[in-house]
């Protein structure tokens, strides 16, 4: 992280963590779906509209009196293998799925929480058409746990049970596709108390508690499966939710960039309650503009579209300042224009005449608006009912620019590491109780019998220890999302332990680098490459031409062998070999090792050529 | 209800459902509100809504204290005043309010689901209705339909007939699990009907953003209001999309699903029309228009004979229940035959056997009508042997009728005409129940 500890705690730096898992069961939550298929073939389409009671944008909507989601069609694509008639709300849930409870329980285990006697099913109003029964199941399941790190306790208040969201496929002002596959998977929420202190304690927190679900062996692996959530805040700025971290390794960084964000918008706010800085109405600059050569505004014109613009008094030079590498307040307001619809806004900060506007046009904006000399304004040009819309948006940004930081939901800019906006943070949802689900009485009982299975990462370092001996490579492969690969491949091979882990955590690594699809192939088939290794087959060096060529099958393994020459040089056959480069008359060590090498690289293993190399020496002297 | 122990903690300390509270017990203190107890489960476990929002169950044990953090606010009752804002120009239509899922709601405080009373309520949360009609509500009751008898059939043809003296078409709110029984009772009561009288319903309650019941409300209204159709009719959605509703005649409408919102199909029939969600109607097949220049007034024909039964025919099945039925002064039976319009006759043993006691039944004064439950297609009493000796019995084949609807039918019939006429009017056509022609594309 970038600055040092109490750097942190001086600007008020608050934090926490919200952690969604999916667990690892053969059904849904509520129906007998599979969790784990994809579902191939052509969905069935089901269009819905919503009636939402309050639009998507919460605040915003209220604010600026329109409702973003009204009018909105909402396609579902569903898929016979995944989805069933619960999924489309077409049928009252069934009873929640028992081993999904158990691993719940589990999980809360895990994390020293309590359970309550009874779980009480919950809906959580949804409004943005992801669910089509139009709110998320979700449930309780433990409270008052904690994570020990370093010596710490980081408190987790909540534990919950819920269901998996539809995936979105597409979006636009009319439409919005939903893919509903993934809709009711059974997900873990795992929420910290909002006390981490530091950039760095946050990847940790987010590390451990990642590696502890793991290490359950109850949890689904792959891209997506696992989703991290900051929620960041500093001293007079506001909660920001960070949604997406998919690379923990920056996790530090980006809220280091976000906090920068946060304290450059502080101080524009301050300069402009300074400057008494105004938000003026928009006008209809049309006019104005009907000759431009500026393309965007004469495209805008040209299909019948408007050019709308805004003074903002007090805010010249602040629109064009930096609050993150490369993105100014400009920026932000231009991301709340564009939900409307536009492709984004024109701003006083910026070049004008690098868009094409004319000095002409620049002083009769200014006439128009009655531009003084700290006065900026925004331009947005478009079809006439979007950049309404945009410029009502844009207003709102610039109000809350005088007020500080608004509070969003933000994403992440994976190449620059800072976050970028996605929607303002919406209000607490509706939740009341799901009435088709009876209570569920818990079994303490069984509590105290799943507390036993709770991973202790010291008995699995132990285990690992015995059987890779590297402690490198342990610490390695505990954090790692392979563990579980490691386990599932090391106890049917039951030998090479160290090269497994190396394999998985480096070489699949390595050759994924080289733009090859490592993940197309199965762990079944990796033992069967393992196997061929323990039972002196191949060599170590046939793995990569071997994986390089992505076997899907034993089978496959088999015939790239064959395929390719890769069987191993061993025993009798390599004697011989050698003893052929003795007598050609090569008789020192080291090239006899590269003229034989040179040759058969990948079927002789080195120490074996070493040591019989050694004694055909020495019987020959 | 809470266990007696904990509602005698809570009296103790004033403690009403709704209050802030804070539970101390050997668990851990929770401080939120107390929340109704489900009518399943444990009732010595308390529920409270904690502040974020989710409700969590835990025991009153030995050692536990409750205490008040807060009474509940006062609930202001929001006045829903429905004010049928009349626009000049608007068609007037009526609405009859009888219940149903589509007038239900979810009280978010304690999870329950209830009945509107007010069906004010549902329509202030569809104000698309104000501009396509102007509105005579009438909140005639609030039932389940699975609870309705005879005497809501009456009453609702009664409201329906008052509400066409000067309505020009009449919207029905209706449970759907007997919606298809209303709407045919409805259908033969409304003698001589001159206007659209249209029941819908819906699905999925409607304080979910998902419902079906606004949309299924707004097509209903539309038709009732422009169409010139001159039948009962059921509309409901026509697929699982909010697309278009259907619009089924009410003697050949059945629910076909426990759960679906497309649940209602049209059986040896197809829809009048389909409806889309902006209110454009597509008529589908042949209907009673509305008569412009008639002078024929509606004849209300509410008589209703409630000694009708309506029985299933099956292997192994028992025919004493219609001696049963004789025995307890019943006037008629219908009898849910299999494939085209068989019971068991020739068994091998001969306590199986229906044919004696049909004719028995028929010989004492009962009328004895036969449908079948394949529910598609035409019985007959020609083709087999067995269908000729039931026939000859006295049993009467009800065409293509669907089997609820000839019970009702005949319960219908026996309540407004002499037995001898009842009989003969069993199995021919009065309201769209009986087809002549089965069109090859009326099936599944």
């Amino acid at each position: 992280m970038r600055h040092e500890k109490d750097y942190y705690q001086k600007i008020g730096f608050k934090c926490g963590l919200e952690i969604h898992q999916r667990l690892l069961t053969s059904e849904k939550l509520f129906c007998s779906c599979s969790a784990n298929k994809e579902g191939e073939k052509l969905p069935i389409k089901i269009e819905r509209t919503l009636r939402a009671v309050v639009g998507e944008l919460g605040e915003i909507d209220k604010a600026t009196g329109f409702e973003s989601m009204k009018g909105r069609r909402f396609i579902y694509n569903t898929y016979k293998d995944t989805s069933c008639l619960v999924e489309i709300d077409e049928e009252p849930p069934h009873e929640v799925n028992k081993e999904a409870l158990e691993i719940s329980y589990l999980i809360a285990a895990t994390f020293n929480a309590s359970l309550p006697d009874e779980i009480e099913v919950m809906r959580k109003e949804v409004v943005d058409g992801s669910d089509p029964s139009a709110f998320q199941r979700t449930m309780l399941i433990g409270y008052d746990g904690f994570l020990e790190l370093n010596g710490r306790k980081i408190n987790i208040p909540s534990i919950f049970l819920e269901e998996e969201s539809s995936g979105i496929e597409s979006s636009d002002s009319e439409v919005v596709i939903y893919n509903v596959n993934r809709l009711g998977i059974p997900l873990i929420e795992i929420d910290t108390d909002p006390e981490i202190k530091n950039p760095d304690e946050a990847k940790e927190v987010a590390m451990s508690i990642g590696t502890l679900l793991r290490l359950t062996g109850k949890v689904q692996r792959g891209i997506g499966t696992i989703r991290q959530d900051v929620n960041v805040s500093i001293k007079e700025g506001a909660r920001i939710e960070i949604k997406g971290f998919q690379e923990l390794e920056v996790m530090d960084e980006i809220i280091d960039n976000e906090i920068e964000r946060q304290q450059k918008l502080i101080e524009i706010s301050k300069k402009l309650k300074e400057r008494k800085a105004e938000v003026g109405e928009a006008i209809d600059a049309t006019e104005i503009f009907s000759k431009t050569g500026a393309k965007i505004i004469k495209s805008a014109i040209e299909k019948k579209g408007v050019v709308l613009a805004t003074k903002l008094s007090g805010f010249k030079g602040l629109i064009g300042m930096e609050i993150n590498p490369d993105r100014r307040l400009g920026s932000e307001i231009s991301d709340y224009a564009k939900i409307a619809g536009v492709g984004g806004i024109i701003h006083s900060d910026e070049d004008l005449k690098g868009y094409g506007i004319s000095e002409e046009e620049i002083n009769n904006l200014c006439n128009k608006l009655e531009i003084k000399e700290n006065d900026a304004f925004i331009i947005i040009a478009g079809e006439k009912e979007k950049a309404e819309k945009a410029i009502s948006l844009a207003r709102y940004r610039a109000e809350y620019a005088i007020k500080g930081v608004p509070p969003e939901t933000r994403g992440i800019d994976s190449k620059k590491n800072i976050t970028k906006f996605l929607r303002p943070l919406p209000g607490g949802a509706r939740m009341y109780p799901e009435t088709d689900e009876k209570p569920i009485l818990v079994d303490h009982k069984l509590y105290e019998e799943i507390k036993k299975n709770v991973p202790s990462i010291e008995r699995i370092e132990s285990r690992l220890m015995n059987e890779i001996g590297n402690k490198q490579i342990v610490e390695e492969l505990i954090r790692s999302p392979k563990l579980q690969d490691y386990f599932y491949i090391a106890e049917k091979v039951k030998d090479a332990y160290q090269l497994i882990a190396t394999t998985l955590l480096q070489k699949m690594k390595e050759l994924k680098r080289l733009g090859i699809d490592v993940e197309r192939i199965s762990n079944d088939t990796l033992i069967c490459i393992f196997e061929r290794y323990k039972n002196r087959i191949i060599t170590k060096q046939a793995f990569e031409p071997i994986i390089k060529a992505l076997p899907r099958n034993c089978s496959d393994v088999d015939r790239i062998i064959e395929e390719q020459k890769l069987v191993r040089i061993s025993g009798d056959e390599l004697i011989e070999l050698i003893k052929n480069e003795i007598d050609k008359g090569n008789k020192q060590k080291n090239l006899i090792i590269s003229s034989i090498m040179s040759k058969y690289r990948l079927n002789i293993d080195g120490e074996e050529l070493n040591d019989v190399i050694d004694v055909l020496l020495k019987v020959d002297k | 209800m809470y266990s007696e122990e904990i509602e005698k903690a809570l009296k103790k300390e004033k403690i009403e459902v709704g209050d802030k509270i804070k539970l101390i017990s050997p668990k851990g203190e929770f401080k939120g509100i107390l929340m109704e107890r489900p009518e399943l489960g444990d009732n010595n476990i308390l529920v409270i809504k904690l502040d974020n929002g989710y409700n969590v169950g835990i025991r009153f044990e030995k050692g536990s204290k409750i205490e008040k953090v807060e009474s509940k606010e006062a609930k202001k009752e929001k006045e829903v005043k429905f004010k049928a804002k009349t626009k000049s120009g608007l068609p007037e239509v009526g609405l009859i309010y009888t219940g149903g899922t589509i007038g239900s709601k979810v009280d978010y405080r304690s999870g329950g689901v209830f009945m509107l009373t007010k069906p004010e309520e549902l329509l202030a949360e569809v104000p698309e209705l104000e501009n396509i009609a102007n509105i005579e509500l009438n909140p005639l009751m609030s039932i389940a339909s699975e609870d309705m008898t005879y005497i809501e059939w009456q009453k609702i043809a009664k409201a329906v007939a008052d509400a066409l003296k000067k309505d020009r078409g009449v919207v029905i709110t209706h449970g759907t699990d007997t919606m298809h029984y209303t709407s045919a009772a409805l259908s033969f009561m409304l003698n001589g009907l001159n206007a659209p009288v249209i029941l819908t319903g819906s699905q999925r309650s409607s304080d979910r953003g998902s419902s079906d019941a606004f949309m299924n409300l707004i097509c209903s209204m539309h038709v009732a209001a422009k169409s010139n159709i001159a039948e009962v009719a059921i509309c409901m959605h026509e697929s699982s999309s909010d697309t278009y509703c259907s619009i089924i005649r009410g003697t050949k409408a059945r629910k076909m699903h426990t759960s679906r919102r497309d649940a209602f199909k049209p059986i040896n029939n197809k829809p009048i029309a389909r409806i889309s969600r902006a209110g454009e109607i597509e008529y589908i097949s042949e209907y009673n228009k509305i008569r412009e220049d008639s002078d024929d007034k509606l004849r209300l024909l509410t008589g209703y004979e409630p000694k009708v039964a309506l029985i299933k025919a099956y292997p192994n099945s028992q025919p004493e229940i219609i001696d049963y039925y004789l025995s307890k002064g019943f006037k008629g039976i219908i009898i849910e035959g299999t494939g085209l319009g068989h019971t068991p006759v020739s068994t091998l043993h001969k306590e199986y056997s229906w044919l004696e006691h049909v004719k028995n039944a028929v010989d004492s004064g009962m009328i004895i009508g036969i449908t079948s439950q394949c529910l598609y297609g035409r019985v007959n009493p020609n083709v087999y042997r067995n269908l000729r000796l039931l026939s000859n019995a006295g049993a009467i084949y009800c065409e293509d009728m669907l089997p609820e609807v000839a019970y009702v039918k005949l319960g219908f019939l026996l309540g407004n005409y002499k037995k001898e006429e009842a009989e003969k009017m069993l199995n021919v056509n009065i309201a769209g129940e009986i087809t002549k022609r089965s069109e090859i594309d009326w099936f599944i």
